[in-house]
């Protein structure tokens, strides 16, 4: 019945494709994204195929003068050719700071290397799944560990070998991207969450989360405050919440010696996260948790000044320029430590690359060097991987405050059972704030989610 | 063509004729700039999809598009000719999703099944390939021969040089080497390659090896090279995969290679699995047990959706029908804005209204009612969300039905001493029925579908307590198939949403039927 809007939003977004289309220099492209190219696809990969040896002078100018003697001596040197096109997709944010990058590495070498944009970066791993085993996948995205394990699962992302590189990489992060033994991808940046602080409503760090909770609740029953806690709910946040979740005993899937997550050994009815439910239940009855609190509530909340506390991440922190703030580790709960999960981002080969040997270069050789992890920082500040760039921002402490926190962080889990988790456990939270029985919403979520599990 | 032409050749037409001339000026001419447009745009797709290989699509175009040709340039044929553009959308946008749909719901297409079985091979054996802490890592520099045969030039850690081939390694000295300055420019025959040169080559660059005892060094980056070892290897003619250290064999079982044991190797790939989605719903008891509380309440949402939207718009309709009442364009047109807004924004704005703490309802009530978060009220709020969006059409079908019911008959009843109540239950709705029963079947059937509602205003919550898989208590079976498909379970499983699509379809198929054979016979009667 209301068929006619469809068909508005089906010729809106025809109209969309085909300005895509028309934009992009390949003209090939199947996704309605903005594209921006380093430089153009098509035109050099002609402009050098037809003639022989004379052609190369613009491809090997600005190469080492030794390399160049080389290649006149030996006078077999075969022409680059412009089928050495390099194709990246990353998102809004990275695409101008890995411009540069694939800027000079083109010139280096003599290729063209282009960065294709995409958002919203969520969407990235889906459409390599799709477009990779059509033959229409760029050569290197940038993915979001936790999104791997289902790329690795079917087949569409290639092993990496970083070799003693691996050393200056944080641990943590190495671990999020390999499944099976093999490494899926280039650390980029380490994400997690941590607690935040209005100084001027809080001057010193609370001692234990028992602090926080009294310091929090005594400022809005003096009216200092509106909100005690800032963390972001509506309905349940098992990400968010994770932090707390663990510093009681409660943990998603155990790990195995090698670091690999157990689908089987599910720990969200353990006797910890059983705990840690009835202690949602608690905060949520005195006010301290309120799970109607959504993302853009949490940010107005302690931007406003209207909460001492806050429990985010790095995304958030630039609403936060008005607010006299501090990053720092969530205080111990009940004497255990909190443990938020740690997102990593990386530079991933497609195993579907038309270039596997330009892209294993470029993100083993050429990415995975402190200067490039510096210049993708500055371009874009996350937390970096590697750790003599993490090392050389140290003066910022904001990265300070993340790093400390996250260094009690666990990866989140990257295997396919993750996401069955999500939505049962997302509804178990939304129970407990609504007033049901703790440890019944926890062990029906368990219950839900083993099932699913199974029938997948 | 000029004006004058059709009309001295329209004047000529013999008296009395059904139809236009078909040899006329004017209507060849648009027929030919019809079909130049048709064949133009076919013409453009079947560059492309020749191109991508695409052989079936490809003849599917070129079929359709010599029909239409046939058609509209031979005389006579003319029902043909109005019935051939409708056809061939109806199979477009109709047959063809519907046949992908049964075509997918027979499959194992989704996450870790998404590739071919040539490209899942060559993904096992790749992934097999793995270094530990005794395999060797070299520095390397690529090598070609003038024949561009690939070798490499390896330097492992102690700064030994290494010719490696696909035979094998060989160990070198200086005098093998031709240098310049420091550098090593070429081995013999091979010359050191740049990046660049490897543009062409690169596949086989990355497959080349150098057996080694231990395994086989290969590729890492342009500057290293690893050793590894194959864990898995692939016996062609019996189609197993053996695991090196074992010995087990992994046998193509449903689209993934399976050992006796029941480990599994990943990835798999496409490939049909009979009837074995709908056999999921059917025997599963996790997925059978909040499905028929689904199905109930997604019978009664759309049921009710429909009754509520139909009295609220009847009403209206009446109401403003009354001559009696001034402003009722504008009052009409403001009452369409509902139906005017895309119903995925208005029900995210919804959403905001109805927030327990943030919301304006509450906060205009001066209240603390979990519109969302309460299972009853949270069936209230969508039902509640769906008749403000369905009302205005309704409304707008009643103004239009009550038009052409006549006065005359109102008119008569009165004069017979009908009250104005036992005029609208005996004739006027009656009537209105005969025209918008197939439009409230229609309503039911789009209903009974309504993802838009369901899923933007809640995400089909609140969560119903102790299920046996994540169901809310208004998920309707269409965003319960969304839970079950893509957000449990192993991710994205099209072919099991597909079946359960299947499935919807002929409920909502049958219903639809069996409703458009009752209300025939209503009108029959009347």
């Amino acid at each position: 019945m209301r068929a006619r809007w469809r068909w508005l939003a089906l010729l809106l977004a025809l109209v969309m494709v085909a300005a895509a289309c028309g934009d992009s220099d390949d003209g090939d492209d199947a996704e309605p994204a903005a594209e921006t190219t380093a430089e153009t696809t098509e035109a050099p990969a002609e402009t050098t195929e037809a003639p022989a040896e004379t052609t190369e002078a613009p491809a090997e100018t600005t190469e080492a003068p030794a390399e160049e003697e080389a290649a006149t001596t030996t006078t077999t040197e075969p022409v680059v050719r412009g089928a050495g096109d390099l194709v990246i997709w990353a998102d809004d944010t990275r695409t101008p700071a890995l411009l540069p990058f694939a800027e000079q590495f083109g010139e280096e070498n003599g290729i063209t290397v282009t960065v294709q944009e995409l958002t919203p970066f969520q969407d990235i791993d889906d459409r390599v799944l799709v477009a990779g085993p059509a033959g229409e996948g760029p050569d290197i995205f940038i993915g979001a560990h936790d999104q791997l394990g289902g790329l690795v699962e079917s087949g569409v992302v290639a092993p990496i070998d970083l070799g003693d590189k691996a050393g200056s990489y944080s641990e943590a992060a190495l671990g999020a991207l390999t499944f099976d033994g093999q490494l899926y991808g280039l650390p980029y940046s380490v994400e997690n969450i941590a607690l935040i602080r209005n100084v001027d409503l809080v001057p010193d760090a609370p001692a234990s989360f028992e602090e926080l909770e009294e310091v929090a609740l005594g400022l809005v029953e003096s009216g200092e405050a509106e909100v005690p806690l800032a963390i972001q709910q509506n309905p349940g946040d098992p990400f968010h919440n994770y932090p707390l979740f663990t510093a009681l005993g409660g943990y998603v899937f155990g790990r195995d010696a090698g670091g690999n997550f157990l689908p089987d050994d599910l720990g969200i009815d353990s006797e910890g996260g059983l705990t840690a439910a009835a202690a949602f239940s608690a905060w949520s009855e005195n006010g301290l948790i309120n799970g109607d609190l959504d993302f853009d509530g949490m940010i107005e909340a302690f931007a406003s000044g209207a909460a001492p506390f806050a429990i985010t991440g790095p995304w958030a922190v630039p609403n936060f320029s008005d607010v006299n703030y501090v990053v720092e580790p969530i205080p111990a709960v009940q004497g255990g430590t909190p443990q938020p999960f740690i997102g990593v981002q990386g530079f991933v080969v497609s195993a579907f690359a038309e270039n596997p040997i330009f892209a294993q270069t470029f993100v083993v050789d050429f990415l995975a060097t402190e200067e490039a992890a510096l210049g993708l920082f500055e371009a874009d500040p996350r937390p970096p991987a590697q750790l003599d760039a993490l090392a050389a921002v140290s003066d910022d402490p904001d990265i300070v405050g993340f790093g400390e926190a996250g260094q009690n962080g666990v990866p989140m889990p990257g295997i396919p059972a993750m996401n069955s988790v999500w939505q049962a456990w997302t509804d178990a939270y939304q129970l407990v704030f609504a007033g049901e029985d703790a440890e019944q919403a926890f062990t029906d979520a368990a219950t839900q989610i083993r099932n699913l599990i199974e029938q997948g | 063509m000029t004006i004058t032409d059709t009309a001295v050749e329209r004047a000529e037409a013999p008296p009395g004729g059904a139809h236009r001339d078909p040899t006329s000026t004017g209507g060849l001419v648009a027929r030919l700039a019809f079909l130049a447009v048709v064949d133009a745009v076919a013409l453009f797709a079947l560059a492309r999809l020749l191109d991508d290989g695409q052989w079936f699509a490809a003849a599917m175009v070129a079929v359709v598009t010599i029909t239409l040709n046939v058609i509209y340039l031979i005389p006579g044929a003319v029902p043909a000719k109005y019935l051939a553009p409708g056809t061939v959308l109806l199979l477009l946008f109709v047959a063809y999703p519907v046949g992908y749909t049964v075509f997918l719901s027979t499959t194992n297409f989704g996450t870790g099944n998404f590739l071919s079985q040539e490209q899942a091979i060559d993904q096992i054996l790749r992934t097999a390939e793995v270094g530990d802490e005794e395999s060797a890592r070299f520095d390397l520099q690529v090598l070609l021969s003038p024949e561009q045969e690939i070798a490499y030039l390896l330097t492992d850690e102690s700064g030994a040089l290494f010719l490696g081939t696909a035979e094998g390694l060989t160990q070198l000295d200086d005098a093998d080497l031709t240098t310049e300055g420091d550098e090593v420019v070429a081995v013999g025959e091979f010359a050191v390659a740049a990046l660049g040169d490897l543009a062409d080559i690169q596949q086989e660059v990355q497959d080349f090896e150098v057996p080694t005892d231990r395994g086989v060094i290969k590729f890492a980056s342009f500057t290293t090279a690893s050793e590894r070892t194959k864990s898995i290897v692939y016996d062609e003619e019996r189609d197993v995969m053996v695991e090196v250290a074992t010995g087990v064999e992994f046998s193509p079982t449903g689209g993934r290679y399976v050992s006796e044991d029941g480990r599994e190797l990943q990835p798999g790939w496409r490939s049909g699995v009979g009837t074995e989605n709908y056999e999921r719903i059917v025997d599963n008891s996790a997925i059978r047990g909040p499905f028929l509380r689904t199905f109930i309440w997604t019978f009664a949402f759309a049921i009710l959706s429909v009754v509520l939207a139909l009295a609220v718009g009847l009403f209206l309709a009446l109401a403003l029908d009354d001559e009696r009442l001034k402003g009722r364009r504008v009052m009409r047109s403001l009452l369409i804005i509902p139906y005017a807004i895309p119903s995925f924004m208005s029900a995210l704005v919804w959403q905001g209204l109805l927030n327990r703490d943030l919301g304006a309802v509450n906060r205009l009530l001066g209240a603390d009612i979990g519109w969302l978060s309460d299972p009853w009220l949270a069936r209230f709020s969508v039902l509640l969300v769906n008749t403000w969006l369905g009302f205005p059409y309704m409304m707008l079908i009643a103004t239009g039905a009550l038009q052409g019911i006549p006065s005359s008959l109102k008119e008569a009843a009165r004069v017979d001493g009908a009250s104005g109540p036992q005029i609208f239950r005996r004739i006027t709705f009656p009537l209105l029925m005969i025209s918008m029963s197939p439009l409230l079947i229609a309503a039911f059937a789009f209903n009974f579908n309504n993802f838009n509602v369901i899923y933007l205003l809640n995400r089909g919550g609140p969560p119903v307590a102790g299920s046996e898989t994540p169901a809310g208590h208004t998920d309707i079976l269409i965003s319960y198939t969304w839970r079950l498909a893509f957000e449990g379970g192993r991710g994205q499983d099209f072919g099991f949403a597909a079946a359960i699509s299947v499935v919807i379809f002929l409920l909502v198929a049958t219903i639809s039927a069996i409703s458009f054979k009752r209300t025939k016979a209503f009108e029959e009667l009347i």
